[in-house]
């Protein structure tokens, strides 16, 4: 390196350096540091206390940390799907010439600014069993005895993701912008060759948006398998029969209620090679199905 | 002169700090009348914190080297646990007699026997129950503020009206259990109008084919006033042997969740689940029992003020809940437990701290609170107009109560809030009609040995440090 | 596109708008309810305030239990409050219930209610004596109950403190955030330098560690400081250009001319002085957006707080709202959400003041990746 060189990465460096400062302590340090600890008995008031691969051997024969993972995909499964759906049925709708598209856009955009703890708070009040608006609606509409959701095992997932689904407005927008910005040359030239609404819609305005999807699956899955306010606060436990034990809960209970340090590093680290592989898998199988336009 | 890079570091370290100074930090300096400021973490709030604070208030009028200030905490044993890590707890802090093992064993309190050897408080102080409600290991570890237990609250408005003696609540399990049927109602439609029956005059056919909704109920197991696993109790559960063996799924135990699991079969699981749909925890104004739609429920003293808030035209009664057949000795049965004052490993200023907590134990203060927060005292002694001066008109019953030879604590394990939560979820099993009580109170056992054989993995690694810790505290 | 596929378009799009809108709105409704309104069957939208009686008689009154089969108001033997009890069962100042025994009553009236004219116990709002009356007496007007906001800054009880700790963290977070990210973006865009590429493949591979990972280091390493039951953990690390800030960032700095950082550094700038007078004003759209979502991301931030924060005074908004709610035993519906909505007001008109540029900014980074 020579000394024009030494004195641009001295320069970089400088203005970099407040990442650095973050990189090295509150990333480096805390990832390392928390694989250690996986491999002790750390309750948080004294000393770890080495016991190698204890935290693992445990895990697996852990009925509850199986089930609570068990609940996180199950939970990923039903409202990924769903919230997509939506968000892209909407942004779909909402692209086509329509009066007073920003206020409809702003609409649906509302719900999911509602800080976490007020929307699980609300949410509360709304799948309440016998006074909440849910099934106050659903007698209206003549279902006699509409589910117990928060007090039902098995309506639990399904009423958090209902919740998680009225939150998508921030997926509707972006999908909105990507939609907006389709060539429209492309779909001129399917609309000359016939094309019908639907095929357009198939062949030419899906596969043109579907980085955008395809980015949004990802983040989904990363954010919903560490879902923790919406489960936290409003099925404080793990709700009835630890339905609705999410993963990031029952980490944060084996950390700060139970005083398991070393056991929730290893269930973190688990959860960490878990989001890797299935970043990973979404990134093979896109191959299929992502169409990246030439730049 | 710098180079630009190098300035603007300069700039942002120079923002930095200005940030951090600005920030105050909540300390527990001196107060600026030159007292000394002890820091006192309570779980209380509402008249229950009024009560505590005007004895404090009391406290510090009488004297001018001590400030207790008290902070109302919630969760106090998740945050009082991470304070005592931080190395900044408070100098006091008010927990249940139940986490005091857990405490210990992880060595975030401070023993108080030497101090305690030093005055005349100990054991022949106060009623054994509730002092041996504060040892563990040999070690004294808190002194109790006020103390429950539990008994068999009725509304007699509902026993007059289902055609039984309001004065005559049940003695025996069977009589609790016959009453209870007979103060449940339904209601159902019946050659075209809806009508309020009691459940015994369903007619078979009415009642398989389900068409009713239960409107009332005489007893429905809830949490035992503080735990639903204390349930085992009243039918013999030992929960422990003493030794190193979890006991989830003894007799007793299995007795109880057997006794849960069949008042839901006969119910009906569906139009129990109606029932308690909108009711949300026991001691709030949903409770079916201050709604009047529950003719006994399970509660501690406590239970008056609730009424008075919510149901102030409630006519009740009260009596020691009856225990399965055998179970205590002829004596009445029932649930002790105690809210406790600590002073945390590390504390800033125990010896003040200890002042505050000697204070409480006189006896005129004791029964200040005791009064104000509508329950009774650990002491043993209780002054004459105690009784008669008390809001809540029940007080006596409750302090014979508490004398009970029969009268039981939870067990004393560091990982009892573990055992519980087990327990409870069991519970839930048991009563959604997902589990046979056998199989799961055996997952509660398997589960709740597993935890409690790690943690004693730990101790055993700790333990010579911890006791030589807990012999060789100077402090006072 | 044919008039009747816009107007299904626009009735589609106005019910799905209904139905977004409808949680907010109950939870509007329910706050301003008295307590006793929230659980009121069957359910209404409007709060209402009911009166008894007419002229000088009138009176406030809290309507309770509907009776409607023909009753008496009696007062039964040891008993200290008037029940309704069916006419049929009582003679002769004895109530006899079915399948019990015998009781006397002294009774005060008879009803003559119906399934078509129903009638209803009443308390009065000021003394709380019952009564039964027709329900045909009992008018009603619409009355939204502003004081549960009172009431639910009262249930909160340090709701003030929560309200600046809240702010302060967000300016600070939110003051770390851009300054630190439009720096380290710099670096990584404007500048040229060995590893350059290499360290920024780190910086995105750092995003994909989840909190939980670090979560537990981290408390033990400001349990160490004795940070932990103060705020700083809270704001710290903003100062230190988290990944996700930085990338954006960098993305927006590349689009900007090359051309124009050369002829300045011909000039003689410094190169701080060409990021600060530069480079920064021209990218004040995205400064904007980031400090947007820093700001909506420190006040809906939980889980933080709820680790590091021990002193209930010094609470942030979202905790202390979490905190009151397991607290309440799930009964004051109207204070809860009276303060949910206080909480969530804040945002709601930030939104509105900044729209145009969430709007963008979700977009972008929603977008290109």
């Amino acid at each position: 390196m020579n000394a024009g060189d030494r004195r641009g990465l001295w320069l970089a460096l400088a203005f970099i350096s407040p990442w650095i400062v973050g990189f090295g302590v509150f990333t480096l340090y805390p990832v390392v540091t928390s694989l250690y600890y996986s491999f002790c008995d750390y309750d948080v008031l004294s000393r770890p206390i080495w016991v190698g691969a204890l935290n693992y051997r445990d895990m697996v024969s852990d009925h509850v940390f199986w089930q609570s993972l068990g609940n996180t995909l199950v939970f990923t499964v039903i409202s990924l799907p769903l919230g997509l759906g939506m968000a892209l049925a909407l942004a779909l709708l909402l692209n086509q010439p329509v009066r007073g598209r920003g206020v409809f856009r702003a609409i649906y955009y509302l719900p999911s600014l509602v800080p976490a703890v007020a929307s699980a708070t609300l949410w509360l009040w709304i799948l309440n069993g016998r006074h909440g608006l849910l099934n106050l609606a659903l007698m209206k509409i003549g279902i006699a005895h509409p589910p117990q959701w928060l007090v039902d095992p098995q309506w639990t997932k399904p009423a958090l993701a209902l919740m998680a689904t009225w939150g998508c407005g921030n997926t509707v927008v972006i999908l909105l912008a990507s939609l907006q910005g389709v060539p429209r040359a492309l779909l001129e030239a399917a609309m000359i060759d016939g094309a019908s609404p639907w095929r357009r819609l198939w062949h030419v305005t899906l596969p043109a948006i579907s980085p955008v999807i395809y980015f949004n699956l990802i983040i989904g899955i990363i954010g919903s398998l560490q879902t923790f306010v919406s489960a936290f606060v409003m099925l404080n436990g793990g709700g009835p029969d630890r339905s609705a034990l999410f993963y990031a809960v029952y980490l944060y209970q084996n950390a700060f209620e139970y005083r398991q340090m070393g056991y929730a590093c290893a269930m973190a680290w688990v959860l960490f090679l878990l989001t890797l592989a299935l970043t990973w898998l979404a990134a093979r199988t896109s191959r299929g199905f992502v169409h990246y336009q030439a730049d | 002169m710098l180079s630009s890079p190098l300035r603007f570091l300069r700039l942002r370290i120079w923002l930095l700090a200005l940030a951090v100074a600005a920030v105050p930090r909540v300390s527990g300096a001196s107060a600026a009348s030159g007292r000394v400021v002890v820091d006192y973490w309570e779980k209380w709030t509402g008249f229950e914190a009024a009560a505590m604070q005007s004895v404090i208030d009391d406290f510090n009028r009488a004297q001018d080297r001590i400030e207790v200030r008290m902070l109302s905490v919630s969760p106090i044993d998740v945050k009082l646990l991470l304070a005592a890590s931080s190395g900044h707890p408070p100098d006091l802090a008010g927990l249940w007699s139940f986490s005091l093992p857990d405490f210990a064993e992880k060595g975030a309190l401070t023993p108080l026997d030497e101090a305690l050897a030093g005055e005349k408080l100990g054991a022949d102080h106060y009623v054994p129950v509730f002092w041996e409600l504060c040892r563990h290991r040999g070690f004294t570890w808190g002194l109790p503020t006020t103390p429950g237990c539990v008994a068999l609250f009725y509304n007699k408005k509902l026993f007059r009206e289902a055609g039984l003696d309001p004065e005559r609540p049940p003695r025996t399990f069977a009589e609790l259990e016959a009453m209870s049927r007979r103060l449940t109602r339904v209601e159902l439609p019946r050659a075209g109008h809806r009508v309020r029956i009691g459940f015994d005059e369903l007619t078979p056919a009415e009642r398989s084919e389900g068409r009713f909704t239960i409107v009332q109920v005489g007893h429905l197991p809830q949490d035992a006033g503080m735990f639903v696993s204390a349930w085992g109790l009243w039918f013999g559960a030992r929960y422990y042997d003493g030794d190193r063996r979890i006991l989830a799924d003894d007799a007793g135990n299995l007795a109880a969740y057997r006794w849960m699991h069949d008042i839901v079969e006969t119910y009906g699981l569906d139009h129990l689940r109606d029932f308690a749909s909108s009711y949300g925890q026991s001691q709030t104004s949903q409770s079916p029992f201050l709604a009047g739609t529950e003719a006994m429920i399970v509660q501690g003293p406590w239970l008056k003020n609730f009424m008075e808030k919510y149901a102030p035209d409630l006519e009740w009664g009260v009596a020691a809940c009856p225990a399965a057949p055998g179970v205590g000795g002829g004596h009445p049965v029932t649930l002790v437990e105690s809210d406790v004052v600590v002073i945390p490993r590390g504390a800033a200023h125990p010896r003040e701290a200890f002042e505050f907590i000697r204070y409480l134990q006189r006896q005129d203060v004791a029964e200040k609170l005791a009064t104000g927060q509508r329950k009774f005292t650990a002491l043993r002694d209780v002054s004459a107009g105690f009784v008669a001066g008390h809001p809540n008109p029940a007080i006596g019953f409750f302090v014979q109560l508490a004398r009970s030879p029969a009268a039981r604590a939870v067990p004393r394990l560091s990982i009892w809030r573990e055992y519980d939560m087990e327990m409870s979820i069991a519970a839930e099993r048991v009563r959604g009609l997902l589990r046979s009580p056998e199989s799961a109170l055996a997952e509660v056992q398997q589960r709740v040995q597993w935890r409690y054989d790690r943690v004693m993995r730990r101790w055993d690694i700790v333990r010579d440090e911890r006791l030589a810790e807990w012999r060789e505290h100077e402090r006072w | 596109m044919r008039t009747l596929a816009r107007i299904s378009l626009h009735v589609v799009l106005l019910a799905g708008a209904a139905v977004f809108l409808l949680p907010l709105l109950w939870m509007l409704s329910t706050a301003l309810k008295p307590a006793e309104q929230t659980t009121s069957v069957p359910p209404r939208w409007l709060p209402l305030r009911y009166f008894a009686g007419e002229g000088a008689g009138r009176r406030e009154v809290v309507p309770g239990a509907w009776v409607t089969a023909p009753s008496v108001w009696a007062v039964p033997d040891g008993a200290t409050a008037p029940v309704a009890l069916p006419e049929g069962d009582v003679r002769d100042g004895v109530w006899t219930p079915a399948g019990g025994r015998r009781v006397s009553v002294r009774v005060e009236y008879h009803a003559a209610a119906t399934p078509e004219s129903p009638w209803r116990e009443i308390a009065d709002a000021r003394t709380g004596r019952r009564e039964l009356v027709s329900a045909d007496s009992i008018t009603s007007r619409f009355s939204p109950r502003w004081e549960n906001f009172a009431g639910a800054i009262d249930a909160m009880q340090h709701f003030w403190r929560y309200l600046g700790n809240t702010v302060l963290l967000c300016v600070l977070n939110v003051a770390g955030t851009v300054l630190s990210s439009a720096l380290a973006a710099y670096g990584f865009a404007r500048l040229e330098w060995r590893g350059r590429d290499r360290v920024f493949a780190v910086l995105l591979a750092t995003m994909m560690v989840p909190f939980p990972v670090v979560m537990v280091p981290l408390y033990a390493l400001f349990r160490e400081l004795g940070w932990v039951g103060t705020l700083r953990p809270l704001w710290v690390g903003a100062f230190c250009a988290g990944a996700f800030n930085v990338f954006l960032l960098r993305q927006f700095f590349r689009t900007i001319p090359k051309e124009l950082s050369e002829a300045a550094r011909i000039d003689g700038c410094g190169e701080f002085r060409i990021f600060w007078q530069i480079i920064l004003p021209l990218c004040r759209p995205a400064l904007i957006v980031v400090a947007l979502f820093t700001f909506l991301g420190t006040w809906n931030d939980f889980l933080g707080p709820l680790i590091y924060l021990t002193d209930q005074r010094d609470f942030t908004l979202a905790l202390a709202l979490q905190s009151m709610q397991a607290k309440s035993g799930l009964t004051d519906w109207h204070h809860l959400m009276a303060a949910s909505t206080l909480v969530i007001l804040p945002t709601i008109a930030l939104f509105f003041a900044a729209q145009r540029h969430f709007v963008e900014g979700i977009a972008v980074t929603g977008g290109k990746s």
